[in-house]
């Protein structure tokens, strides 16, 4: 939920935006992190450990723990606790890793 | 809280067992279990697990923590893409931790 | 880039060196992670109350708008949303701005990298519901966003408590606060009475036996003295402490000491703020962590000697204010704190960690 009236700091929340996980519209506000806009929207998990295959989500959002990677836009691997959401972006969650070898690229 | 199963290190998800494990056989340091385990070689480079293992190894061992030195902390300091490290920049010098790695010290690799 | 002086980290500690630096004609570069000056008070609802005799009592938030707007008349370049991932061989430090590396080369570098929160491990809490009490208020100041609806929180600092009190004001529902010793962490007794007083119980002696759940967090284990207690909640904020942020030091060849009452390993450094390294200084809570007083009386100190190794503040005036602040800093530091930093100081000539293999 987004906390449009703060006890404190009024109400903050101005622009906003629309993002998309998994396909689906969601809202956020400009300021907002993409693990806060995700947040907001009830959406806690953002992937899959590598080896034990157990979910992910936000931990530390000082970008140092990394458990927050996402794909955004295309790109893996994205600290969404220290990336801006942006109108229109595309998150998905990190499921795995990357595909880096592929016959397309002659390896 | 002593659950052998707890994950210590969440990116390489490497279990308190798997850690006393290598104390047992002599590990003392941060570096020592990371060598044996890969504790602290996934993405975060062991900011988040760095504490937690010196408290086991102190744990384990009585050694105070003091006497547990930090582990390496290599560049890059923190995740940064590939696409960035070749940068387009032109002016620098070689990058001094590179220069570590291979550098001679009395005739010797470091 | 050239620079003067290089600040690496633009939170209260490296503002306020900034001040003392800019304000006396030094070029200053401040480089910062984040997308906005003030570190860690951005999100600070909470009143502070120690504070150097120049500032009054505020909110960190208002604090943070302080510190960066007696920057605005003097020239101080900024480089938010820029890392340090680095060091070069002729001493430059590798900065990124995300899309290239570039090398900046300073007189002086200043280190300023604050703190970093400790975990507390148990099983499962690596799921997705359990964070850290500052990403939780991060979450509700900064982003305005409900972390959750129900919470437990792991630890009862003072800093715990803020966010438990501040978590509540949006409408978290805090079913209680864990504690592994006897009694509560905090110091300040106002805020366990601000905490107590909305009805919030306190389990002492108690830890998390375990994290239960299914893809995030559902209910946690609390293991008490004389049993287990199910607490169903989506939300487990951790308040583990904190600990210097090293590795810049560790990278520019710094030695380093160990004080447990300043978070453990610190690096080494004298009076003036100054590490084995001669050209860099530090302060904040990468000198030890302390209070807000703390925070900026160590920038103010590191900020006149950099001022005076760079010729724009003379030796008896130095002196003077080196000795005003120090005499600040006992005052308003905790008395267990500042003990550790004189004993750590006693200590420069002889470190417990040097000469480290910087790779």
């Amino acid at each position: 939920m987004h906390i449009e009236d703060h006890p404190v700091l009024g109400k903050q929340l101005q622009a906003p935006v629309k993002f998309y996980f998994n396909g689906q519209e969601y809202k956020a506000y400009k300021q907002q992190t993409v693990a806060a806009a995700l947040i907001a929207n009830g959406i806690k998990k953002f992937g899959l450990s590598r080896k034990l295959v157990q979910s992910r989500g936000l931990f530390c959002s000082r970008g140092r723990c990394c458990s927050c990677y996402m794909t955004v836009n295309g790109e893996d691997h994205v600290r969404t606790c220290m990336t801006r959401i942006d109108e229109g972006m595309i998150v998905s969650p990190n499921l795995e890793d990357p595909v880096i070898r592929s016959d397309r690229d002659g390896d | 809280m002593l659950d052998k199963t707890t994950i210590i290190c969440r990116c390489e998800e490497i279990s308190y067992e798997e850690i006393e494990e290598v104390i047992d056989q002599g590990a003392r340091t941060f570096d020592d279990v990371k060598r044996l385990t890969r504790c602290g070689m996934g993405p975060c480079q062991a900011k988040i697990c760095t504490n937690l293992v010196a408290n086991i190894i102190h744990e384990q061992t009585g050694r105070p923590l003091h006497k547990i030195p930090l582990p390496r902390m290599r560049m890059p300091l923190s995740p940064i893409k590939l696409e960035t490290l070749t940068t387009d920049s032109t002016s620098f010098s070689a990058v001094k931790s590179v220069l570590d790695e291979v550098e001679l010290e009395d005739g010797k690799v470091r | 880039m050239e620079t003067e002086v290089l600040i690496i980290g633009g939170g209260p500690a490296g503002l306020t060196a900034a001040f003392e630096m800019a304000s006396r004609g030094l070029e200053v570069t401040i480089i910062d992670e984040s997308f906005s000056l003030g570190g860690q008070l951005c999100q600070q609802t909470q009143l502070i109350r120690a504070l150097p005799s120049a500032y009054q009592p505020m909110a960190g938030f208002k604090l943070a708008n302080k510190l960066t707007e007696q920057l605005k008349d003097f020239s101080v370049r900024y480089l938010l949303g820029h890392r340090v991932i680095g060091l070069y061989a002729d001493g430059s430090i590798g900065v990124t701005d995300e899309k290239d590396v570039f090398p900046v080369k300073a007189k002086k570098i200043l280190v300023a990298t604050g703190a970093a929160e400790n975990a507390i491990s148990f099983p499962k809490w690596t799921l997705p519901g359990v964070i850290t009490i500052g990403a939780a208020q991060t979450l509700v100041n900064r982003d305005f966003v409900m972390p959750g609806k129900e919470a437990l929180i792991v630890g009862s600092s003072d800093f715990a408590l803020d966010v438990a009190y501040q978590l509540m004001e949006v409408g978290v529902n805090i079913k209680g606060i864990i504690e592994k010793s006897a009694v509560v962490n905090a110091r300040d007794k106002e805020k366990v009475n601000q905490v107590e007083k909305k009805g919030i119980p306190f389990y002492f002696n108690s830890y998390v036996k375990e994290a239960k759940g299914n893809g995030e967090v559902e209910a946690i284990d609390i293991q008490l003295q004389n049993g287990i207690l199910t607490e169903t909640v989506d939300l487990v904020c951790i308040d583990g402490s904190r600990s210097p942020i090293l590795d810049s030091f560790y990278q520019l060849g710094c030695s380093f000491g160990y004080q447990e009452v300043l978070g453990g390993w610190i690096p080494q450094y004298n009076k003036h703020f100054q590490t084995d390294q001669k050209n860099v200084f530090l302060a904040g809570n990468a000198a030890g962590i302390s209070n807000h007083a703390a925070l900026l009386l160590t920038g103010m100190i590191s900020g006149i000697s950099i001022c005076e190794e760079l010729k724009v503040l003379n030796r008896d005036a130095f002196k003077e204010l080196t000795l005003s602040y120090w005499r600040e800093l006992e005052n308003l530091e905790n008395k267990d704190a500042w003990q550790a930093r004189i004993r750590h100081i006693e200590k420069f000539s002889a470190p417990l960690l040097k000469d480290q293999f910087i790779s």
